[in-house]
Order: C-alpha cells, then sequence, then structure tokens
C-alpha cells in the first residue's frame, strides 16, 4: 500500500482519554520504559553525583574529598570563565546558524531525488565520518599548510601571493566545526521533510505561490520538527566540543568544552569542573525553556 | 511528476546541496592520496607505495580496535534507534505536560559536557562493581547516542497524522497490525537515518570511550588517538580509505540492483 | 510503490554495510577475541601507546606463556580516573613520574615487593631512588626523555635559551605545548625560577610571561609540531623528545632539538602495580623482564625511545639513535633538568594562571 502524509495541516495530538484506562497506560508505560530506564539508571543517576561532587572539595592529588562547600562556583564567576562562556555561545550560536541553512538546503535536494537514491545519498553523505575524525582533521591541515594544495589554488587565481597560514585559525576551527555538525543537522531535517507529499510542493506552485513562499509558508513549518532537533542536535554539543578548537584553532580561544576538560584533566579538579557542567546545564535548560515558550507562542499565533 | 522546468532558486540550491556533499568529502580524498605515501610521516610525499597497507594487514592491535568499533557502533545504534522509535510511540500517547518532561529527560545528555558524563558513569560502574568492558562500553554509547536517535525518530513521527492510526483500527487492524502496516513502513527512512547517525557517532567516539572502555576493549578513535603521541603515519590513512571502499563498493552494488531493476521494470517508481 | 522501494533499499543497504563491517573486521583479528577468557596466566597492560613495542611484548608471551592484553591512553588523567574507578581491571600501568606521585596520594597503586624484583641495579643513576619516588618504592622507569624546544635553522640561526620562543621576532611563528606543566617550565625558568617551584609568586611571574607571550604565537599544539617545524611553518616550537620528535630530526637536517641552558626537564614513565590488581605474579615477572638490559635496549631500536635501563645501551642496535639529542638527551645537558614534580596545594595558582593564559 502507499501510504503518504496527509495534505491537511496536522491535528493536535491525539488526546489519550479515549484509549480506554488501565491496559493502555500500562502500554504507554511499556513503550517508555527501554528510554527511560537508559534516562534515569545511565544519566539522572550519575548527574546527581556530578551536583553532588560540584559542592565537594578536592584533597591534594585529585581525587574528590567530599564536604561541602560552594567555592567552586565562586571561582566561576571570575570575568575569566565568563568571557569562555559568551564566546562559547557565541561560537554555537553561528555554528547552528550556518548547519541549519545547510541542512536544510541539502534535505531539501535530498527529498526531491528519486525514492531509491535517497538512501544511497544519505549513505554517501554519512561515509566520510567513517573516517577517524582525527585523519580527517589531519587531511584539513595538510590541505590547508602553506603552500599545500588551497594555496598554490588561490595563488593561481591570484587570491593570495605565496605563502599564506589558514591554521591555526579561528576561521579553520569554524569551518571544522561546519564539517563536523553538517551530518547532525541533515538528518533530523530530512527525516522530517521525507515524511512531506512532494504534491503538497506542486499544489501550493500550481495555486501561484512563488518558490519562496512555498518553502516559508509550506515547506519550513512542515519540516520544523526537523529543524529543532537539528537545531538542538548542533547547538548543544558545539559547546561540548574540545578537539577542534586546540587542532585547528590553535588552541587560543578555548570553547566550555575546552574548560570544563582542562578543569577535570590537567587542573585536577573535578568539583571545579562538575560546578562548571552544572552552571551549563542550567543555562542550557533555562535558555531551551525560554526558547520553548517562545516556539510554542509563534506556533499558537500562527494557527 | 517533477515539473520539467525548474525554477531557478531550485536549481540553485540543488547545485549549493551538491557542493555540500563534496565539500565532505574534500579531505577524504586527501587520506586516500597520502595512503599511498611512501614515507614515514603522513605530511611529507615520498613515492608511491602500498607498504602501509601490508603494515595494516598485520597490525593486529589496530584491525582488533576497528572489530570493537564496529560491535560497539552496531549493538549501541540498534538500541538507541530501537529505544529512541518505542519512545516516540509511547510519547504521542502522553498527555502534553508528561511529553514535555520525558522528552526533557531524553536530551538530558546532549547538555551534560561528554566527559562529566564519562566520568560520573564511570564512578557508577565503579561503585556497581561492574567490570569494564563490552557492556559497559555499549552502555555509555547508548547514552550519547540516544537523544540522536530519539529526536531524529520524534521529529518523523510528530510529521505523522494521527488520523492514520485510527484509520488503520477502523479498517480491523489491532495495534501491532497497525504498527506493522502503517506506522512502520512510514518512518523507516527516519529510522535509518537514525541508525546510521547513531552508528557514525559512536564509531567516532572519544570521549565516552575512553572512560568506559576496559581490558582489551580499546576502540579504533582511542588507538588513533594515543597514537598521536608518536606522530600519525600512513597506516591510518590507508584504513580510512579501506572503509571508505568497502562502504563504495556496497553503494555501487545496491545502486546496480537497482537500475536492473528499473531496466526490467519490476518494482517501477511513478512517474 | 516509490516510498516502499526506497526504504527497502536504504534498509537493506544499511543492513549489508553492518554486517559485512563485522564479518570483516572479525576475520581481521579473530585470534585475540578471547583475550580475557581462557584457563592460562593474564596480565592486563595499561600503557603509552608506542611506548611498549610489540617485540617486547611477544617475547614475554613467549618465554613464559602468559597472555598478555595492552591497552593504551592518551594521557595520565584518563589512566588516573579508570584506576580510581576500582574496576578497571589492570593489573599494570605506565604512569609519567608527577602522576605516580598522584597515584600514591590517592592510594591507588601499592608499594612494590622488592624481593619480587631482579635487576633494579641496571637502571640509569638518575632513576634509582628518584625524587618522586624514593627507593623506587612504587615505581620502575622504563622510558625516559626531556622537554625542550626544536627549531629550523632555515628561519634561526642558532638557538640555545628558552628565550626564543619569547622573542618578537618570530612573531606567528612560534608554537607552545599545549600543556600547562610544559608551558609553566618554560614560563618559570624564562623568569630565572625553577621548573618545580611551588612558590606563589614566581609562578605569578611566570604566567606574566607567558601571558605577554600568548600575543606572539601562532598557537599551542601538542600534536603535529614536529611537522610544523619540517615544514617551516614554525620556526621555532616547545618539544617533548621521543618517537615523533626523533623522527623529525633523523630525516630533516634542518631541524634541532635543544634542552635550553636554562635546564628544561626530564620526565619518565615507569611501571606500576595498581590497588587490587589480580594477576600480581605476571605483574612482576613483566617488571623483571623489561628489566633485562637486550629488552629494555627494544624500546630504542623498535621505538626510537630513550631506555631509563643504562646496562641496555650497549645492546642497543642503532648507534645513531644513541646519538640523536631527541632520543638520548647528553648527560652534559641534563645536569640542571629537575623531574618536573606535581605541584600539590601549588595546583591552585597553576590554574589560575594558566587560566589567566588561555582567556586572555
Amino acid at each position: 500500500m502507499t501510504v503518504t502524509a496527509p495534505a491537511h495541516a496536522p491535528a493536535p495530538p491525539t488526546a489519550p482519554a479515549r484509549r480506554s484506562g488501565f491496559r493502555s497506560a500500562a502500554v504507554t508505560a511499556a513503550l517508555l520504559a527501554p528510554a527511560g530506564v537508559t534516562i534515569v539508571a545511565l544519566v539522572l543517576v550519575p548527574l546527581a553525583l556530578v551536583v553532588r561532587d560540584s559542592f565537594a572539595t578536592a584533597d591534594p592529588y585529585g581525587g574528590i574529598q567530599g564536604g561541602f562547600t560552594l567555592a567552586n562556583y565562586q571561582q566561576l564567576l571570575d570575568p575569566v570563565y565568563l568571557k569562555v562562556f559568551g564566546y562559547s555561545l557565541g561560537m554555537a550560536a553561528l555554528n547552528t546558524v550556518v548547519c541549519l541553512f545547510l541542512g536544510y538546503v541539502v534535505s531539501y535536494y535530498l527529498a526531491g531525488r528519486p525514492p531509491q537514491r535517497q538512501g544511497l545519498l544519505l549513505l554517501l553523505i554519512i561515509v566520510p565520518f567513517w573516517t577517524d575524525f582525527l585523519v580527517r582533521t589531519f587531511a584539513w591541515i595538510n590541505l590547508l599548510s602553506p603552500g599545500g594544495p588551497v594555496n598554490t589554488l588561490t595563488d593561481a587565481l591570484g587570491l593570495t601571493d605565496g605563502p599564506t597560514r589558514w591554521i591555526p585559525s579561528q576561521g579553520a576551527s569554524f569551518v571544522g566545526l561546519v564539517y563536523a555538525f553538517l551530518p547532525t543537522a541533515i538528518f533530523p531535517v530530512y527525516a522530517s521533510l521525507r515524511g512531506v507529499d512532494p504534491a503538497l510542493g506542486e499544489a501550493a506552485r500550481d495555486l501561484g505561490c512563488g518558490w519562496w513562499r512555498v518553502h516559508t509558508k509550506v515547506l519550513l513549518p512542515l519540516a520544523r520538527p526537523g529543524l529543532l532537533a537539528a537545531a538542538l542536535l548542533t547547538f548543544v554539543p558545539t559547546l561540548g566540543v574540545f578537539v577542534i578548537p586546540v587542532l585547528l584553532g590553535g588552541g587560543k580561544h578555548e570553547l566550555v568544552g575546552n574548560l570544563i576538560v582542562t578543569l577535570y584533566t590537567e587542573f585536577r579538579n573535578q568539583p571545579m569542573g562538575a560546578a562548571a557542567s552544572v552552571v551549563l546545564l542550567t543555562l542550557m535548560i533555562v535558555s531551551l525553556a525560554v526558547f520553548g515558550t517562545a516556539a510554542g507562542r509563534l506556533r499558537r499565533k500562527a494557527s | 511528476m517533477k515539473s520539467a522546468v525548474k525554477s531557478l532558486p531550485d536549481r540553485a540550491t540543488g547545485w549549493l546541496a551538491r557542493a555540500v556533499i563534496v565539500f565532505l568529502y574534500v579531505p577524504i580524498v586527501v587520506v586516500v592520496v597520502l595512503s599511498f605515501n611512501g614515507s614515514d610521516v603522513t605530511y611529507k610525499w615520498a613515492g608511491f607505495s602500498t607498504r602501509w597497507y601490508g603494515v595494516l594487514a598485520d597490525d593486529t592491535d589496530l584491525l582488533s580496535a576497528l572489530r570493537i568499533s564496529a560491535e560497539v557502533g552496531v549493538a549501541s545504534a540498534t538500541l538507541a534507534t530501537a529505544g529512541g522509535l518505542l519512545a516516540a510511540m509511547g510519547m504521542a500517547r502522553l498527555g502534553r505536560r508528561f511529553r514535555v518532561a520525558f522528552s526533557g529527560g531524553l536530551f538530558l545528555p546532549l547538555v551534560i559536557p561528554e566527559i562529566v558524563l564519562g566520568v560520573a558513569l564511570l564512578a557508577v560502574f565503579g561503585t556497581l562493581r561492574a567490570d569494564l568492558g563490552l557492556t559497559t562500553l555499549v552502555l555509555g554509547h547508548l547514552v550519547v547516542t540516544l537523544p540522536y536517535a530519539a529526536l531524529i525518530v520524534l521529529g518523523a513521527h510528530g510529521a505523522l497524522d494521527p488520523a492514520l492510526d485510527e484509520a488503520a483500527a477502523d479498517l480491523g487492524c489491532n495495534a501491532w497490525q497497525g504498527f506493522r502496516r502503517v506506522t512502520l513502513p512510514l518512518l523507516r527512512q527516519a529510522l535509518v537515518a537514525a541508525w546510521l547517525l547513531c552508528f557514525t557517532i559512536s564509531f567516532g567516539n572519544i570521549v565516552m570511550s575512553t572512560f568506559t572502555s576496559g581490558v582489551g576493549t580499546t576502540t579504533l578513535p582511542l588507538r588513533v588517538y594515543s597514537l598521536l603521541k608518536g606522530g600519525l603515519t600512513p597506516e591510518i590513512n590507508a584504513l580510512g580509505t579501506l572503509l571508505v571502499l568497502f562502504t563504495f563498493l556496497i553503494v555501487l552494488g545496491a545502486g546496480l540492483r537497482q537500475m536492473r531493476r528499473i531496466l526490467v521494470g519490476g518494482d517501477r517508481t511513478p512517474g | 510503490m516509490s516510498r516502499r522501494a526506497a526504504s527497502r533499499t536504504l534498509l537493506a543497504t544499511s543492513v549489508a554495510v553492518s554486517t559485512t563491517l563485522f564479518a570483516t573486521a572479525c576475520g581481521g583479528s579473530g585470534s585475540d577475541a578471547a583475550s580475557s577468557s581462557g584457563g592460562g596466566k593474564n596480565l592486563h597492560v595499561y600503557a603509552w601507546a608506542g611506548e611498549i613495542p610489540d617485540s617486547v611484548v611477544k617475547g614475554f608471551e613467549k618465554e613464559t606463556g602468559i597472555k598478555v592484553t595492552v591497552d593504551t591512553f592518551d594521557s595520565n588523567e584518563t589512566m588516573t580516573a579508570k584506576l580510581s574507578s576500582g574496576s578497571s581491571g589492570y593489573d599494570l600501568v605506565e604512569p609519567s613520574q608527577y602522576t605516580v606521585q598522584q597515584l600514591i596520594g590517592q592510594q591507588l597503586i601499592q608499594p612494590l615487593d622488592h624481593a619480587k624484583i631482579k635487576g633494579l641495579g641496571n637502571l640509569a643513576l638518575k632513576f634509582r631512588s628518584p625524587s618522586y619516588d624514593k627507593d623506587n618504592k612504587y615505581s620502575v622507569p622504563w622510558i625516559w626523555g626531556t622537554t625542550g624546544f626544536a627549531y629550523n635553522d632555515k628561519c634561526i640561526k642558532s638557538a640555545t635559551s628558552w628565550k626564543t620562543l619569547f622573542d618578537p621576532k618570530y612573531k606567528g611563528k612560534l608554537y607552545m605545548l599545549d600543556n600547562m606543566l610544559a608551558s609553566y617550565i618554560a614560563g618559570l625558568q624564562v623568569t630565572g625560577h625553577r621548573a618545580t617551584s611551588t612558590d606563589k609568586d614566581q609562578i605569578a611571574d611566570a604566567t606574566a610571561a607567558l601571558q605577554k607571550q600568548k600575543k606572539i604565537l601562532a598557537g599551542y599544539n601538542s600534536t603535529n609540531y614536529p611537522q610544523l617545524l619540517a615544514g617551516g611553518q614554525a620556526c621555532a616550537a616547545q618539544a617533548w623528545s621521543g618517537t615523533a620528535m626523533a623522527k623529525v630530526v633523523q630525516s630533516d637536517p634542518h631541524v634541532h632539538y635543544v634542552i635550553p641552558e636554562e635546564g628544561g626537564s626530564v620526565w619518565t614513565d615507569g611501571f606500576a602495580i595498581p590497588k587490587g590488581a589480580k594477576n600480581t605474579t605476571s605483574a612482576y615477572e613483566f617488571i623483571n623482564y623489561t628489566l633485562r638490559p637486550e629488552v629494555a635496549a627494544k624500546v630504542t631500536d623498535d621505538g626510537s625511545s630513550a631506555s631509563a635501563n643504562q646496562a641496555a645501551r650497549s645492546y642497543v642496535k642503532n648507534k645513531e639513535a644513541l646519538a640523536n639529542t631527541a632520543i638520548y638527551a647528553p648527560n652534559a645537558t641534563i645536569v640542571k633538568a629537575d623531574f618536573l614534580l606535581d605541584p600539590g596545594t601549588a595546583m591552585q595558582y597553576f590554574q589560575q594562571g594558566w587560566t589567566k593564559v588561555k582567556a586572555s
């Protein structure tokens, strides 16, 4: 049977009320159990530990001593740390915007290909990431080094004159970030665009909608769950990245990820690392809540 | 089905999309070229040679690391995708408030820096006296990949019309049949996309692996990362090349099968 | 049927990919799959990659029949984290000198029973009863090296002092190791202090010097700096001696490795037995095996590293390696070089200072 997603706007999700009582609740619980148990046992419990450690003191050898102190949080108020937080948020936002744009463009392209080819293209997109991250990064370094292939090309085109240093730089670091997060942005958007009936775009076009309106009024709203997911999956993990800024950026500008890794390793100050994580976590939850309410209000206004 | 004349913006975005895919392969080309480097170091070309493929074939440490990574990747991607699918279906049955709470829990691991979660998980495993090894490694990767799987499947599931379930029920399908015949086929692409992304994330993971691997379970990225100290050799490039080549063969194989099907006309697509 | 066809191919492809990947990977190395099982004796080693040559492991297995599993780590800290969980399962670890102090402090390694160890006398004097582990009570040094710097003579004629790395003349062509303790060796010594200093004001001096230096640095790098030196992208870079540096010095006559006249520093990675290790007998056997001069010589011949074993030097076949400063630093140059020690409570000064440097 050929099932396509409906052309009309999605109705609000079915309320469980209609389903009959206990059996239905049991089914729901069973469906949620695997993910739920994983989250509780492998995320919430360790998280509780992290929160506990963030109030502890470290012994002189780097072990956790216990006790209760707020010093770890007080130290984080140092402007030095705030600067790192601010820089990271900016980088992550920029990366998210670029990745989402490219992710949408690629997904739209994918969804317009013949169905059999879509799977292959998806594989084609993911295959480069099966080569080890470090090997790929060193390939970039080789490419961008002075007198390397890219430099030779720009010299020939008259864009540069002689050996030029592209690496390490913040620009290189940013390109590395975009590269690393592209599939994370493409996949969720594609997955949600995939459920959209292609006839929908055609219909809109037949009704006289221009290219821009077809996208903004029809396709983008339908791809919204995927775009939201992609935004989350790009923005948040970018904050934790630490190898790219070191290898491509020369380690001169740190992201929060670098800070926390340094606290956990070189500074052997786990309690303060834990405190930094709790702050990051709180910041994220607050901004997500704000983001969520705003998105919800927007949606209600739209409908 | 496809309009004969494509609009200009459509063509422009099409080219941009192709350019992005090419961009993804830029470093891969370098990796492949340098794998045939006769030199001891990757950055200096010393003539064409296949010696590093020979070195790779004898490197049991690296190959066993590859095996571990493949095993862990398949196991954690499968678990994460299955868990994500069930969670998405379960969440559709929840009221709004519970749904928000549950999805909050699902992406919590994303918000905690991996090193922090890794160290904390290690402490939990230590308290439970669980021996570090394949199991702890898979559990660690499950935590990392579950949010990705869940969010992708949720996104696709959210785009489905809830009326479909009812329609299936009206047509006399029970819940299982409805799932098998309606929901699953519609979500298949999303599931495959989720699985692929999860496998890829697990296959390349360094940080979580650092803290959850145990005796005899050093993964490929861990192995490569620790080799950095002594300088990487083109051997790693050779391994990367083989992985890419191998995947291409499969893609090509699948492509040929499709071509034949289209020519013979068995499973033809309309339009 | 378009949708079904598409998903079917997708599914088929991904299943094919995964199964074949599985199959090939398994076929590639099916033999060591059962590393931890089996009735024989086992030894689980956790070490720096490349520091225990394959030849040593194979030789030991052949002689004793003990099955050795070697896992590798990329930093002392990850190894420490594993040990502190208490369920790592390792019998022998290879910490650096300052980490030995931390592991002793956290009670994660056990005192060695010297009655079971033969051949400690083969160690070079510098490694017998070193400052970080009196009487080798907890650790047996295996590999050593120095922290210095390297330069390319196409750019700098000659250099002997840390001052080169602080010279604005080479702005944009200088690199420092991306490592706090290593950076402070240079920072402390260039301001006239000892690398082992734990004094608050001296550390502040070093911090100021490093902060000023950051403006002229191209970056911090502890991975591919030998490559940058050889390619001329770096005029000078702080460097660790050992495999990667040695390779470049050997292959490129323009790159020179120097132990700075201010002293530099000596590091060493040695063997220690974790608390709760299950196969201690095998661990002692391995330590004894590696203390033999002819076995220790293999780290130089097969791994381009310096052995802490004095007696091993006459067994080294590659005489060039003995003369390579980036492997064996000449005795005269390391007179002033201290072992870098764990800063203990002074860590807070380093942390504050380094955070300032990195965020400036």
